[in-house]
């Protein structure tokens, strides 16, 4: 090797220099550029319009589960939003004609991404599952301490109506009408087979066993109209199997227990 | 003619005939669902017959009758030829048709026997006129859980397009020691008469609901709410208001 060599020889690139390039390649920055404008789309939807498909927020649980699903709509944005760019990417330049391509060279790993792509995937499953323990937690703590003053509702379901039974006050009927900012314990049961107890605008749904009696807690914060549904396919009138529940003021409330036989509890 | 014009008159071809091929499947998929979506039986239609006056102010008042029959046998004794199953059911038709904004009295009669309800709720008399039903002559409002024959259970989806409407009126059962009600199905032709019951309530707008029965009349399976109670057509039916 002669000096003259010796002084031009090309020095092997820094993983730096490799990452740069590699990004630099346009069959990467294209998807890379695809993939944050879906992942914008993904954020501004979960942001704006999704809260506005999901139903009316009528209690503490609801707005928490609103809440949930609009971070976890953010979390996987980026995900959802890389994987379509590449393969919005790989679609316009899809080979097209009669010929066949060339196969391409075996790739059999590529260290960086497979790093980049577990590191970043990992963070984000931590990030859902510490933030949904948290609301977890935060919603159990909440039922523990309201359940003090709570008031009790046995909901039994049946092929295919439901009823409610308010023991403390002796009224038993097809609709659920609850007083505004008073904590309620849902007493779940059926009396055939599964059902599931889905009150929707008050974000609970839990199942009705015949042999287990199952418990929720919430507590109404808006006024209003609300839907009672059954969550578990339960016979051929399944679809029927719906009521609707209220929201009222607590002396609306008493006004109906009495007018319904009841006593104010 | 070359081979490409071959190939091509041959995707020309291909393409038609698979449309032509998809249209027919989506056809005849389309026809079997409306088919098996039509009512299978004639709807018993209430008659109205002059008016009532209620807090709602005078209504078209209809008349509608029903029967419960244990079995085909003791429907045809009483005058309702079913082509059913020889199971307990309702009669002349699972399908009932109510004029809307009406004051509407129907009457049920009733010739099985039964035993307790699961759920005492169904024993109450709900969303009829007064809260009572008339049995045997009788204003009810209720029936002892453990004496109920089955339930004509009306009740809805709650949708914003058509009025709420939720009835249940128990049926008393017929005792097996009441020689003057009770219809054994091996003993035809005896004038047993069952019971009659009687109830009134007020239709709202149109709509479609449906009606059940809640005293568990099925089979062993699915805590007896098997084979009569998951078949439609017998134990339950739909309501067209209109």
């Amino acid at each position: 090797m002669s000096e003259h060599d010796h002084n031009h020889e090309v020095l092997a690139p820094t993983p730096g220099e490799r990452a740069l390039n590699y990004v630099k390649k346009k069959e990467v920055i294209i998807p890379i550029l695809l993939g944050t404008f879906f992942t914008a789309i993904f954020a501004v939807l979960g942001a704006h319009f999704y809260p506005e498909w999901m139903p009316e927020e009528m209690s503490k649980d609801m707005t928490a589960i609103e809440k949930l699903m609009q971070v976890f709509t953010y979390i996987s944005a980026p995900v959802c939003g890389v994987v379509l760019g590449v393969a919005t990417y790989t679609f316009m330049k899809r080979k097209t004609g009669d010929v066949p391509p060339e196969d391409g060279p075996a790739i059999r790993t590529n260290g960086p991404v497979v790093i980049v792509w577990t590191v970043v995937s990992s963070i984000l499953a931590l990030i859902a599952v510490v933030y949904g323990i948290v609301e977890l937690n935060v919603g159990a703590q909440a039922a523990v301490a309201d359940s003090k003053n709570a008031m009790v509702v046995n909901v039994v379901g049946n092929q295919w109506v439901w009823n409610f039974e308010y023991p403390a006050q002796g009224v038993n009927s097809n609709i659920l009408e609850l007083p505004v900012n008073q904590p309620v314990v849902f007493h779940v049961v059926s009396k055939d087979v599964n059902h599931s107890f889905w009150p929707v605008q008050l974000g609970v749904k839990v199942d009705a066993n015949r042999i287990a009696e199952t418990i929720a807690e919430t507590t109404p914060t808006k006024l209003g109209n609300f839907d009672v549904k059954c969550a578990e396919l339960c016979g051929i009138y399944h679809a029927y199997m719906e009521t609707y529940g209220k929201v009222v003021t607590a002396e609306e409330f008493n006004n109906w227990i009495t007018s319904n036989g009841g006593h104010v509890a | 003619m070359s081979t490409s014009e071959i190939s091509n008159s041959k995707r020309t071809l291909s393409a038609i005939t698979g449309v032509a091929l998809g249209v027919i499947v989506l056809g005849a998929v389309g026809f079997t669902l409306h088919s098996a979506s039509a009512d299978p039986e004639k709807p018993v239609v209430a008659t109205v017959n002059g008016t009532m006056d209620t807090p709602q102010g005078s209504l078209p008042h209809a008349f509608v009758e029903l029967g419960v029959y244990p079995d085909k046998a003791t429907a045809a004794e009483h005058g309702f030829k079913s082509n059913k199953n020889d199971w307990v059911q309702y009669g002349p038709s699972s399908h009932i048709v109510l004029p809307a904004h009406s004051y509407v009295t129907m009457t049920i009669k009733v010739y099985d026997s039964g035993e307790e309800l699961n759920n005492a709720f169904f024993s109450k008399i709900i969303g009829t006129e007064g809260g009572v039903a008339t049995i045997d002559g009788v204003n009810q409002s209720s029936v002892p859980a453990n004496e109920v024959q089955h339930t004509f259970t009306l009740h809805s989806l709650p949708t914003t397009t058509q009025d709420p409407l939720f009835v249940n009126v128990p049926l008393p059962r017929v005792q097996t020691d009441d020689k003057d009600n009770f219809l054994p199905t091996n003993d035809p032709g005896t004038d047993h008469k069952g019971h009659t019951v009687v109830f009134s309530f007020i239709t709202g707008g149109k709509g479609e609901y449906v009606w059940n029965c809640e005293y568990p009349c099925g089979d062993g399976t699915y805590q007896k709410f098997g084979a009569v109670m998951g078949a439609e057509g017998y134990m339950n039916g739909k309501v067209t208001v209109q």
